[in-house]
């Protein structure tokens, strides 16, 4: 359960990126975060979680309140949450394998557990028999699968997808559009951060759009209609 | 917890797969240990020179013909307790006229000369060697207001005391080069080594972005830079090693023929202080990386 109360988001001096956003995302549900640019989407996924606090209001993410979480509470949150972005974040010297398997260490992870782990996610991503390929030598659509699989990693309940196909063409957006919907399947909760009319219309799930950093609407079953 | 093998690995990964960068950054240390070094070789060089000129400088009194041989040895127990005294040579009337007999040899006249006289006309004398410079005036003062003062027929020492004032001068005016030197060539070598790690860790921001992203703590974050930092250290202070001991074998014959001695030995100095040299400046190049590290990251660290 993902809960945001009242939140506004004030950069100085006056700049207002979100205003009173009130949002609660049920476990397991495919949530869309449409908008144009700059109406506050992606302020919104760095307050999720905690690049950003908020200037006014409460956020719980599955029953801890993170508001004014503490930042050696920070790497503790981002272990629950797997993000992934429009750039993918791939380390470029790291194979797949690495890239994937560099999230399990970081939390200290043994290696018998990481090589378990790491072929398992790569066969949910379709990436088996990749693992030794460094970022370089996959298509932009492979890429933010590894990208996808390093925020799978963790087993997170929540996966946020900041425009995770806005540098891909239409054929590997609607692999990664198919993936996140697996993904959700699954059981882990999707909140997917998108501008791309097709993709939203495409979903058929909730869709909550921003306009000037506020909702202006909510719609369990929506359509990108700005 | 992240393991320390993990560390470890990391910054011996991040180490190779960024060779190139890794190679400048020891460039840049290896220099910066030479420059210090450099600094060493002038140090020992300038006080093998005050050693040398010291060696040369000796108060030397003469003693009238008619003071006997037991007191001036009672002259030279009081003076032997002096603590600036280095050491005391006792030239008997005999020896100073054997002495004087063989510096005049070429001269017959002299020769007939001293052979009409009854009596021997030279007195005993003492050579007295300071363990400082600045010791000889204190020596001086001591021998003045004595009670053997009125002993003593001539004392060498004003030409000496022009030319121990002049070793003081130029010995101190060293000094002062080299510390300034010294403190100016820390400080570049601060400015080096942190403006590199900077780039080192500008370079490693991405990375630093996904380590938060994926929820590394921050120490373990810092600790493959701090690691790395470690080696840098090492290879450039072994590197560094291996180019300054043949430059020292190179330097020492010129030492020897500069100093006419084999008493300084540059190779021999380095030896001895290894540890005091190599360890102190490798600790301190460390603890240098080290916290450049630690501050060149913390910007990276807020996301």
């Amino acid at each position: 359960m993902i809960i945001f109360k009242n939140i506004s988001k004030i950069y100085p001096p006056d700049i207002v990126a979100l205003k009173n956003i009130n949002l609660h995302i049920k476990p397991k549900e495919f949530v869309s975060i449409v908008g144009r640019s700059g109406t506050g989407k992606t302020t919104l996924v760095k307050i999720l979680v905690a690049e950003e606090p908020p200037s006014k209001g409460q956020i719980i993410v599955g029953g801890w309140e993170i508001t004014n979480i503490r930042e050696s509470e920070v790497p503790s949150l981002r272990r629950q949450i797997g993000v992934v972005f429009q750039d993918f974040k791939l380390l470029p010297k790291k194979t797949v394998f690495e890239n994937i398997a560099f999230a399990l260490e970081v939390c200290g992870t043994d290696r018998i557990k990481i090589k378990e782990v790491v072929p398992q996610v790569l066969k949910i991503v379709g990436l088996t028999g990749k693992e030794d390929r460094y970022p370089i030598q996959l298509s932009g659509g492979e890429q933010q699968r590894v990208a996808i699989a390093r925020a799978l990693v963790h087993r997170p309940k929540i996966l946020v997808a900041d425009e995770p196909t806005g540098n891909l063409d239409s054929i590997n957006t609607r692999e990664i559009v198919d993936l996140l919907l697996k993904i959700n399947e699954f059981g882990t909760t999707v909140v997917l951060v998108s501008h791309n009319r097709e993709v939203i219309n495409s979903i058929n799930k909730r869709v909550v759009t921003l306009d000037n950093g506020t909702v202006i609407s909510d719609q369990k079953f929506g359509k990108y209609f700005l | 917890m992240a393991s320390p093998y993990r560390i470890l690995t990391f910054a011996w990964q991040s180490f190779w797969r960024n060779i190139w960068l890794s190679l400048v950054t020891i460039t840049i240390i290896v220099l910066t240990f030479i420059s210090i070094n450099f600094l060493v070789v002038i140090n020992f060089i300038t006080d093998a020179a005050i050693k040398v000129l010291q060696e040369k400088v000796d108060i030397s009194i003469n003693f009238k013909p008619d003071v006997l041989e037991p007191q001036v040895q009672e002259i030279q127990t009081y003076l032997s307790a002096l603590t600036q005294v280095k050491e005391i040579n006792y030239i008997s009337q005999k020896e100073a006229l054997e002495n004087f007999r063989q510096t005049h040899s070429a001269n017959q006249l002299v020769i007939d000369s001293l052979a009409e006289l009854e009596n021997n006309p030279l007195g005993a004398s003492l050579q007295i060697k300071a363990k400082n410079l600045d010791d000889y005036s204190e020596i001086i003062t001591v021998i003045n207001n004595s009670k053997y003062n009125n002993l003593i027929a001539v004392k060498n020492f004003d030409d000496n005391q022009l030319y121990i004032s002049k070793t003081k001068n130029v010995s101190e005016y060293v000094k002062k080069i080299a510390v300034f030197a010294s403190g100016f060539f820390i400080l570049v070598a601060f400015l080096i080594v942190f403006n590199t790690i900077r780039v080192a860790i500008y370079t490693h921001r991405q990375e630093i972005g996904v380590m938060k992203l994926v929820g590394a703590t921050n120490w373990f974050i810092r600790g493959p830079f701090i690691v790395e930092a470690i080696f840098y250290g090492v290879i450039a202070c072994i590197l560094a090693i291996l180019i300054i001991y043949p430059f020292l074998n190179f330097l020492q014959p010129y030492l020897v023929k500069f100093y006419l001695t084999e008493d300084f030995n540059i190779i021999n100095y380095f030896n001895e202080n290894f540890w005091q040299i190599f360890g102190l400046e490798l600790l301190v190049i460390i603890a240098l990386t080290i916290v450049g590290s630690i501050i060149a990251i913390r910007r990276y660290l807020k996301v």
